[in-house]
């Protein structure tokens, strides 16, 4: 059980972590543009 | 909320439902017991992945072809997403074959050719990171690109083609019974969505991006709107 746990804690903070930054970096590169 | 947030919301939302479907719909595996859940995602993930480096190989393909700056982007893009999602299967696939084979590692011709492919795209990713903005770095990379995607059916075929630990196909072998192979399918669809609004996500980014540096910018107006000089 314990691996299955960390598996799916794993996927979720890497595909979850990247598709925020992501978004985040968005944003910032596109006030940077408006500018 | 711009239109990417509102893209990525009913992904995130499909991803919810295929953790529903995977926790609460699909059986438990009478030999392996709740660990082989990880099943789901870890296969899902891979497929993706190989996804993102056909969109690699597509992008550096074209950009070869007219050098076409949207081509090379988009081929960025996928190597990055692709990347993610390659890790993903990594260490899905470790953490699955601790209880199952009782090591998290053995160097068997799928796990490896997976290892190979991470460093590839890792490798690609390095390279544009280091190289120069401009036509030089984006030609090299496009040739990586695209010679890195031999590796992607040598990792699909790894199992047929050599006695390995890795399990063979199960997908076509009909050796899912109904619900696993729904949540399978069903999984494998919410995590293409996901793959793609992560491409196009940073394929925004990208293009910002480029815009704000001058070597690139320079190259897009020489490519796009500058006008032929009149000949002497």
């Amino acid at each position: 059980m314990i691996y299955l746990a960390s598996a799916y804690a794993f996927a979720v903070l890497l595909l979850g972590g990247y598709l925020a930054w992501s978004l985040r970096r968005l944003r910032e590169v596109e006030r940077k543009s408006e500018r | 909320m711009n239109k990417y947030e509102k893209a990525a919301a009913p992904a995130v939302a499909l991803m919810l439902l295929a953790a529903g479907a995977i926790f609460l719909f699909a059986p438990t595996d009478s030999l392996q017991g709740p660990v082989q859940r990880i099943f789901y995602l870890h296969v899902s993930s891979a497929i993706a992945a190989y996804g993102c480096f056909a969109v690699v190989l597509l992008g550096g393909v074209i950009y070869l072809r007219n050098e076409s700056l949207a081509a090379d982007r988009l081929a960025r893009a996928g190597a990055l997403v692709g990347v993610v999602f390659t890790t993903v299967t990594l260490v899905m696939g470790m953490l699955w074959a601790k209880p199952i084979w009782g090591t998290f590692w053995t160097w068997d011709a799928r796990l490896t050719s997976t290892l190979v492919l991470w460093i590839i795209y890792a490798g690609y990713l390095l390279v544009r990171r280091l190289a120069e903005p401009g036509r030089q770095g984006a030609r090299f990379a496009a040739v990586v690109g695209i010679f890195g995607f031999i590796d992607v059916p040598v990792v699909h075929f790894s199992v047929t083609w050599w006695r390995t630990q890795h399990p063979g196909p199960v997908i076509i072998n009909d050796a899912l019974p109904p619900e696993m192979l729904a949540t399978f399918l069903f999984t494998m669809a919410c995590t293409l969505v996901l793959a793609a609004v992560m491409i196009a996500i940073r394929y925004r980014i990208e293009t910002l991006a480029d815009g704000s540096v001058p070597a690139v910018a320079e190259q897009a107006s020489v490519v796009t709107t500058r006008e032929p000089e009149p000949v002497q």
